[in-house]
């Protein structure tokens, strides 16, 4: 599984849509670094989620620069209690702005392990980097072999052209 | 994630879209939905980045590309911020009893007000609720113009032509052919001033009074020293065919920036004013609204002439303090999420519900702590008072306090 991720980080389309989109995890923050080599997955859901896996069972999870967009400035933001159990689809916290507040939900099922503490008093980074260091929690995966099989779970390719089907 | 919008400022509110892409969807193709009005400035808004949603069956910004709603908010508390407000109803009210009328509708003393200035007042149903808020200015005896909510236009004209029908002399006429323009903030006069005639003044036209101004370029406007953000500004009724190049002559001024609906509502959220549908409806008195200032002095011991619409229910509200519940300001002690509309107000035990919130959100100017307004059952309404507010499965420490939560700038001379 962990090759056949690795060749398509390095297929040449994918590279260049990585390159272009917005949506894309950064390579700067601790959700591409917790690995020195990166995560080996990283998931979208059509609800605007994402979910970087890495090699030990973990992953990290947030919303993708296209929800921070829509939901405006990020006012306050609702962390997970550790050690929560969470099937995939139930929510795990939520964000706030001045107009709204959306719940976010568990890409898949696990167990929450830690959740970003610099949101209590940075909620802006959910806007200024939503896929790097404004991350929200971080889970131990309950099944981390079926990430490629499991229905709802979509590339970043996928995704975006999820993203152009709704416009 | 899921979405739950509170961009709500109306009335006839749409069901709140499943989803973020359902949101984002409506939001896109609204704008051109089949059945909304445009305002004049419509294409403007468009131009300039506006975020088109539908309200009160308008097609009206939301907010603007490049500015986000606590940008957009902070800018218009420290400069001038631009707002189409044109959704909203304008009309006249004429004739020989057109105060009788008045008098008959609202608990305000309008034979006193001076022509030329213009007073908050509240449509009355029968029983003394809220049938809208209104801004309504004396022209000259007989001659009256008013501002009604875009949202209850409907209910409002059908309210005023049947209360119409026990009046003689009194004609109400909707305005269609001019728009409103809202200029607000501490720079708002210097940008209005600019694009006045040379031998035109702002500096003596104070805070309700309204009156005509030439502009640089020969049109006319009607002015009034008004606003619902708290700060000094100016709301503006110009001819549609002339809105456009005036907007444009006051976005040329760099101090100005267009704002949408989404900063108009923490804005007036902040100032501690109503909104309808939220603070106030056809159930709640304008005593229970914390609005007891709208009823005239002069109009609360009437033994001849005409009483207005629930005058017993109301007068009695206010001399024997009969009602139960009353409009409060809160302010979270602690971060969390924001209550918003519906969410419960309970004692400290958290167990003893004693009253609702109607609007509440992150306040930009305050730092994006939570505050909000509601409705508080007696005695525990005192401001001081130490209340539970629940926002999904949470119980979140809030304080009565004063309103407006941030001080008004309204220029009185």
């Amino acid at each position: 599984m962990f090759s056949r991720t690795l060749l398509r980080t390095i297929n040449p389309l994918r590279i260049s849509v990585r390159a272009q989109s917005s949506n894309a995890l950064s390579k700067a923050a601790l959700p591409f670094t917790y690995s020195p080599s990166g995560p080996s997955a990283v998931k979208y859901t059509t609800q605007h989620e994402w979910l970087a896996a890495h090699a030990d069972g973990t992953a990290f999870l947030g919303i993708t620069k296209y929800a921070s967009d829509a939901l405006g400035d990020a006012t306050y933001v609702e962390l997970p209690e550790k050690e929560t159990q969470l099937e995939a689809g139930e929510a795990y916290g939520s964000v706030e702005s001045v107009k709204s507040a959306s719940e976010v939900y568990q890409p898949v099922a696990g167990e929450i392990i830690e959740a970003n503490d610099k949101l209590e008093s940075q909620p802006q980074l959910i806007n200024s980097d939503p896929l790097g260091e404004g991350w929200i929690a971080r889970i131990k995966i309950a099944e981390p072999d079926s990430l490629e099989t499991q229905e709802g779970l979509l590339t970043l390719e996928q995704y975006e052209r999820s993203l152009k089907e709704d416009e | 994630m899921r979405w739950h919008h509170n961009i709500d400022c109306s009335i006839k509110r749409p069901s709140p879209p499943k989803d973020t892409a359902a949101m984002i969807r409506s939001v896109r193709f609204n704008s051109t939905q089949a059945g909304l009005k445009k305002t004049a400035l419509h294409d403007l808004h468009v131009e300039l980045g506006g975020n088109m949603v539908p309200f009160a069956g308008y097609s009206m910004p939301v907010a603007y590309k490049g500015q986000s709603h606590i940008e957009s908010h902070r800018w218009t508390r420290t400069h001038a911020g631009l707002f189409d407000v044109s959704h909203m109803l304008q009309s006249t009210l004429q004739g020989k009893d057109a105060v009788n009328f008045l008098h008959k509708v609202t608990p305000t003393d309008f034979q006193q007000l001076h022509p030329g200035v213009g007073t908050l007042s509240v449509l009355l149903n029968p029983n003394g609720g809220i049938v809208d808020d209104t801004l309504i200015t004396k022209q000259s005896a007989h001659d009256f113009y008013m501002v009604t909510n875009a949202a209850c236009a409907e209910r409002d004209s059908q309210f005023l032509v049947d209360e119409l029908k026990s009046v003689a002399d009194a004609k109400w006429t909707p305005i269609t052919d001019r728009s409103l323009l809202a200029l607000q903030g501490p720079d708002a006069h210097r940008v209005l001033q600019h694009v006045l005639a040379w031998d035109q003044s702002l500096a003596d036209l104070y805070f309700g009074q309204r009156r005509s101004y030439k502009l640089f370029n020969g049109a006319y406007i009607d002015v009034a020293r008004s606003g619902y953000t708290g700060e000094d500004g100016f709301e503006v009724s110009i001819p549609n065919e002339d809105a456009l190049q005036f907007a444009q002559s006051l976005l040329d001024n760099e101090m100005t920036k267009p704002i949408g609906l989404a900063a108009r509502d923490s804005l007036r959220l902040e100032a501690g004013l109503c909104l309808y549908g939220h603070e106030l409806d056809e159930s709640i008195t304008p005593v229970e609204a914390a609005l007891s200032w709208v009823i005239s002095k002069s109009r609360r011991n009437i033994t001849e002439g005409v009483k207005f619409n629930g005058y017993d229910k109301i007068i009695d509200q206010i001399n024997n303090k009969t009602h139960k519940s009353l409009r409060v300001g809160y302010r979270y002690q602690t971060k969390g999420p924001a209550a918003r509309t519906g969410s419960k107000i309970f004692l400290p035990d958290g167990k003893t519900e004693v009253g609702h919130v109607t609007s509440g959100s992150a306040s930009p100017s305050l730092d994006n702590i939570n505050i909000g307004q509601g409705y508080v059952l007696k005695p525990h309404n005192k401001r001081g008072t130490n209340l539970l507010v629940q926002v999904r499965n949470k119980l979140l420490p809030i304080e009565l306090v004063k309103m407006p939560f941030v001080p008004s700038n309204y220029y009185r001379g």
